[in-house]
C-alpha cells in the first residue's frame, strides 16, 4: 500500500543557507556595486570626498526620520503620519521663531514635544481604542496636513527667518562635519543602543517580534507600542525642523515625500545582515543606498521621471527581500 | 468487504460503506498521531466517534477534510481508494466539515453564508437572488431556520449558525456531514433540536460523522461507534452493544492504573492563593479553590472545560466577571500579565511557540524576558550586560538540562520539549510564588517529559505554589498533590491522596454536569 502524500516543495538546507546568505548581504552587495559602478562611470564628479559628504548631507533627514519609523515598525506597528508630521512641524518651528519670537533653541524643544506629543496620540489610538496603525496613522497625518494648512494660511513662511535658524541644518561643525551629518550620528547611535543594549530595548524587540508572548512574560505591550509611536513622533518632529532650516522656510507638504523613502529604507534594512527583522543600523544602510542611487541618477542628468521610478521600485524589492528574509527565518 | 450490521438503518442491501478508513496511520515531526486507525461509515448512518484528546479523532478528520495525507493505509469512498488531496477535492466528494468555530462571512447575509462557493442562478449576469431563495427556501425550511434568508447572520445563536453551516451542506449535495462537538456551545432545547436533525439528515440518507466527548449524545443518536485510543481505533460497537460503561472503558482502556500513589504527607504550606467564585461567561462559570506553598495543584478535564480560560484570569490575562482572589492574604485583582507578575506570578502558556517564546531569537534572549532587571549592568545604568546575560543563560541551561548547541542558539531550532524548559527557566530565574503550567509536557518526548516533571516536583519542594493543567489523565496522578477536575466552566470533583488516579479522573470528566435549566 502506498502513501500518497502530495510532495510538499521545501527547501534543501544549502538552498536555504544560499538564499539566506543572499537576503542578508545582497542590499551591502548592491550598495557597494553602485558605488563602484558610479566611480568607474563618472569617476571625476562622483567619487569624491565633497560629493560622498553632499550625499550624506542630503540624505541626513530621510535617516532621522527613517531611524524614527524604524522603532513604530520594531514593536510591530507602522506610522504613515511621519511625513505629514514633518511638514507641520517645520511650519509650526518658523511661525514661532518668526511670528511669535520665540529663541530658537525654545521652539525647537517646543516642536520636539509637539512631535512627542503627536506619537503619543496615534499609540493611543492604536493601543486603547484599538483602530488599525495604518488607518490610524493615516487619519492623524491627514489631519495634521489641514493642521499646517491652517497654520501657514496655505503660504510658506519666508520672511524673516533669522540667519541663525539657517545654519541650524547649513552650518558645520569642527573639522567641517556638516551638523546634519552629526545629529544623525547622535539619533541614529542613540536609538541603536536604546533598541540593541538596553533593557527597554529588549522588551522592544519582544513586543515586535510576539506580542502575545511579550505580554504573558509581563511586558506592558501596551506601553511600548505607545513608546514606538513617540520616538517616531519626535524624530518626524526633528526632520521638520531641520528641513525648514535648509530651505530657509515652512511650507506645508514640504516633508511629504519623506514617508515614502523612510518607509524604503526602512524594508530595505530589514533586509540586511538580519532575516527579515526592522533593526536601526539596517535603517541606515537602506537610507544610504537611495541617497547614493538618486545622487547617481542626478549626476548623470536623469530626468525627474526615473526618480519616481526608481523609488518605487526601491519599496517594492525592499519589502520583497525583507519577506524573503522572514520566510527563510521561519521555515 | 462485509456490509457491517447496523440496525435500525434503512440503506439498500448490498450497499457498501460510504467512506471507509483502512489501516490509517499519521505521524507529525515524530510524534505518531495515528497509528493504525480503521472506521467506516455507511450511507445514511449516524456514526460517533468518541476518545480522549489527543487519541487522533482530529487527526482523521483532517485526512477526511483534504488537509491531510495518510502516511500509510487507504481511505475508501465508495469502495474506491480515493487521494482526498485538498478541500476543494472533499467537497466535491460530498464531504462536508462543521467545527466548533463555525466559519462564516459575518457581514453578509443568511442566504450569503449557505451559498458561498456555490454557483448561484443568475440573470444578465447578475446573480438572481430570488432564484436562488426559491431555490434555498425548502432546505433552509428542512433544517428548520427560522431566520429571514435575506437577514445578516450577526444576530443568529450559535443553534441557528449551526442550522445554516448544515443548510450549506445540503446546498453542496453532503453525503456525510462530520460534526465536531456540535452542542459544546449550545443549549440543551437547542440540542434537541439538532438531534432530530440529525436523525432526519441520517433518514434521507446523509450520513453523519458525530464527534463528542457527551456520551449521552452518543447513546441516543448513533447507530455505530468507533472509539479512538492512544492513535489507535480500539472498538468499533453496534447500537445493541453500547453503553455508557463500555463507551468510557474503550475510551480509557482496562483500568492501568499504573502508578498507586502513596498517600504522601500533605503539603503544610500557608495558603498563597485563594480564588472565590472566579466567573468569566461563557467558559468560566464560578471557579473556588486555595493553592498553598509547596503544592503541585492539578487541573483536569476535557478540552473546553474552562482550564485555561480560569488560568489566564488568575494571570490578568482576560477581564473578570465575578469573583475575588487573594494573593498572599491581600486582594488581588490584576488588570494585566504584568501586574500579576510584579506580585509572583509566572505563566507557561499551552501554546508555547505562539505565545511563549519568540522562535527566531536566541535562548537568551527568551530566557532574559522577566528577568531583564538581572541582566544589566545596575539599575541606574539599564544596559545589558552580555556577559552577565550569558552566564545566567549558561546557569539555566545546565540546571534544566536544555539540550542546546549554545545560549545564543535561535530557540525554533530546539525540540518541544527543550522550547518548553527554556519557558519554565524564565520564570525559575525570576522565582515566583506561582506558577502555572498549561499542558507543560503536550508535544513533548517521553525522556523530556519525566525530566520537566521533576523539574515541577523540584519547584514545588522549593516553596513555590504550582498549578498544572493537563488533558492527559495519566499525567496528574504522577504529577500533584491534588487535582481538580473541571467541566463546563466549573470543579466538578477534587480528588487527592487515594482517590486521586487516572481512571477516576477520567470519570470525574465524564459525570454528567449539574446544570440549571437541563431538561426533565
Amino acid at each position: 500500500m502506498s502513501a500518497v502524500a502530495a510532495p510538499r516543495r521545501r527547501l534543501s538546507p544549502r538552498a536555504k543557507a544560499g538564499l539566506g546568505f543572499f537576503a542578508r548581504y545582497a542590499t551591502i552587495f548592491g550598495l557597494l556595486a553602485m558605488i563602484l559602478a558610479f566611480a568607474v562611470l563618472s569617476p571625476r564628479a562622483f567619487p569624491t570626498v565633497n560629493n560622498f559628504t553632499n550625499v550624506l548631507n542630503q540624505a541626513s533627514l530621510a535617516m532621522i526620520i527613517a531611524a524614527g519609523l524604524t522603532l513604530a515598525v520594531v514593536v510591530g506597528e507602522l506610522d504613515l503620519s511621519i511625513g505629514f508630521a514633518a511638514s507641520l512641524h517645520g511650519i509650526l518651528v518658523t511661525g514661532l521663531i518668526v511670528s511669535n519670537k520665540l529663541p530658537i533653541p525654545v521652539a525647537v524643544l517646543v516642536v520636539l514635544a509637539a512631535g512627542a506629543l503627536v506619537g503619543l496620540v496615534n499609540g493611543l489610538i492604536v493601543t486603547k481604542v484599538r483602530v488599525n496603525s495604518v488607518i490610524a496613522t493615516l487619519g492623524v497625518g491627514t489631519i495634521l496636513t489641514g493642521l499646517a494648512f491652517a497654520y501657514s494660511a496655505g503660504v510658506p513662511i519666508v520672511a524673516g527667518v533669522p540667519e541663525s535658524f539657517l545654519q541650524l541644518s547649513l552650518g558645520r561643525w569642527l573639522a567641517g562635519v556638516p551638523n546634519n551629518i552629526v545629529v544623525v550620528a547622535i539619533v541614529v547611535g542613540g536609538l541603536w543602543l536604546l533598541v540593541e543594549r538596553t533593557a527597554l530595548g529588549q522588551e522592544i524587540q519582544a513586543v515586535g517580534g510576539n506580542p502575545a508572548a511579550a505580554r504573558l512574560a509581563g511586558i506592558d505591550v501596551d506601553r511600548i507600542k505607545i513608546l514606538g509611536f513617540v520616538i517616531s513622533g519626535m524624530c518626524a518632529a526633528l526632520t521638520g525642523i531641520l528641513l525648514a532650516s535648509r530651505l530657509g522656510s515652512g511650507t506645508a507638504s514640504a516633508a511629504d515625500s519623506y514617508l515614502l523613502t523612510a518607509f524604503a529604507a526602512v524594508f530595505l534594512g530589514s533586509a540586511t545582515l538580519r532575516d527579515g527583522e526592522f533593526h536601526v543600523l539596517g535603517t541606515l544602510i537602506g537610507a544610504l543606498i537611495i541617497a547614493f542611487g538618486f545622487n547617481g541618477l542626478n549626476i548623470f542628468g536623469a530626468p525627474t521621471f526615473s526618480q519616481y521610478v526608481l523609488q518605487g521600485a526601491i519599496l517594492i524589492v525592499a519589502v520583497g527581500l525583507s519577506s524573503l528574509g522572514r520566510s527563510i527565518a521561519e521555515s | 468487504m462485509s456490509r457491517p450490521n447496523v440496525e435500525g438503518l434503512a440503506v439498500a442491501p448490498g450497499a457498501g460503506p460510504l467512506v471507509s478508513a483502512e489501516d490509517v496511520a499519521k505521524s507529525y515531526g515524530g510524534v505518531q498521531a495515528l497509528k493504525g486507525v480503521s472506521l467506516s461509515i455507511m450511507p445514511g448512518e449516524v456514526h460517533g466517534l468518541v476518545g480522549a484528546n489527543g487519541a487522533g479523532k482530529s487527526t482523521l478528520i483532517r485526512m477526511l477534510a483534504g488537509l491531510a495525507q495518510p502516511d500509510a493505509g487507504r481511505i475508501l469512498i465508495d469502495g474506491q481508494p480515493t487521494v482526498i488531496a485538498t478541500p476543494h477535492r472533499a467537497a466535491d466528494l460530498g464531504m462536508n466539515f462543521i467545527h466548533q468555530e463555525l466559519a462564516f462571512v459575518p457581514g453578509m447575509t443568511v442566504i450569503q453564508n449557505i451559498m458561498l462557493g456555490l454557483p448561484k442562478a443568475s440573470r444578465f449576469g447578475m446573480v438572481n437572488w430570488g432564484a436562488v431563495a426559491r431555490e434555498v427556501a425548502p432546505v433552509a425550511a428542512r433544517v428548520g431556520i427560522t431566520a429571514p434568508l435575506f437577514a445578516s447572520v450577526k444576530g443568529l445563536s450559535t443553534a441557528e449558525k449551526w442550522l445554516v453551516n448544515i443548510c450549506r451542506a445540503l446546498m453542496r449535495k453532503a453525503r456525510l456531514i462530520v460534526m465536531d462537538e456540535p452542542t459544546a456551545s449550545l443549549s440543551a432545547a437547542e440540542g434537541e433540536k439538532l438531534f432530530r436533525i440529525v436523525e432526519d439528515l441520517s433518514a434521507s440518507g446523509v450520513a453523519v460523522l458525530y464527534v463528542s466527548h457527551r456520551l449521552d449524545e452518543i447513546l441516543r443518536l448513533c447507530h455505530r461507534v468507533t472509539a479512538f485510543r492512544d492513535g489507535r481505533s480500539v472498538a468499533e460497537m453496534p447500537r445493541a452493544d453500547l453503553s455508557r460503561a463500555a463507551l468510557v472503558e474503550a475510551i480509557v482502556g482496562r483500568g492501568v492504573d499504573g502508578v498507586v500513589r502513596s498517600p504522601g504527607p500533605p503539603p503544610a504550606g500557608d495558603v498563597v492563593l485563594s480564588v472565590r467564585g472566579l466567573a468569566r461567561q461563557p467558559r468560566v462559570t464560578g471557579v473556588s479553590f486555595d493553592l498553598r506553598r509547596g503544592e503541585v495543584l492539578g487541573i483536569g478535564g476535557l478540552v473546553g472545560a474552562g482550564r485555561t480560560e480560569l488560568v489566564r484570569l488568575i494571570y490578568g490575562a482576560d477581564r473578570i466577571d465575578a469573583g475575588t482572589m487573594m494573593l498572599d492574604g491581600r486582594p488581588f485583582a490584576p488588570r494585566s500579565p504584568a501586574v500579576a507578575v510584579k506580585a509572583g506570578l509566572g505563566l507557561v502558556p499551552e501554546e508555547r511557540r505562539a505565545e511563549g517564546l519568540l522562535l527566531t531569537k536566541s535562548v537568551a534572549f527568551n530566557l532574559q524576558l522577566a528577568n531583564l532587571d538581572r541582566v544589566v549592568h545596575g539599575a541606574a545604568f539599564p544596559l545589558i550586560d552580555k556577559r552577565r546575560r550569558t552566564s545566567l543563560a549558561q546557569s539555566v541551561i545546565h540546571d534544566l538540562a536544555i539540550r542546546t548547541p549554545g545560549a545564543d542558539t535561535p530557540v525554533g531550532r530546539l525540540s518541544g520539549g527543550n522550547q518548553q524548559k527554556v519557558v519554565m527557566g524564565r520564570w525559575l530565574l525570576r522565582g515566583p510564588k506561582v506558577l502555572i503550567l498549561d499542558e507543560p509536557t503536550r508535544g513533548v518526548d517521553v525522556g523530556a517529559r519525566g525530566e520537566i516533571h521533576r523539574l515541577i516536583r523540584d519547584l514545588a519542594a522549593r516553596g513555590i505554589a504550582v498549578i498544572a493543567i493537563s488533558s492527559e489523565p495519566d499525567e496528574l496522578p504522577d504529577l500533584c498533590d491534588r487535582v481538580l477536575v473541571m467541566a463546563e466552566g466549573r470543579v466538578l470533583r477534587e480528588l487527592a491522596g487515594p482517590a486521586l488516579t487516572r481512571n477516576a479522573i477520567i470519570e470525574a470528566s465524564y459525570a454528567e454536569p449539574v446544570l440549571e435549566g437541563a431538561p426533565a
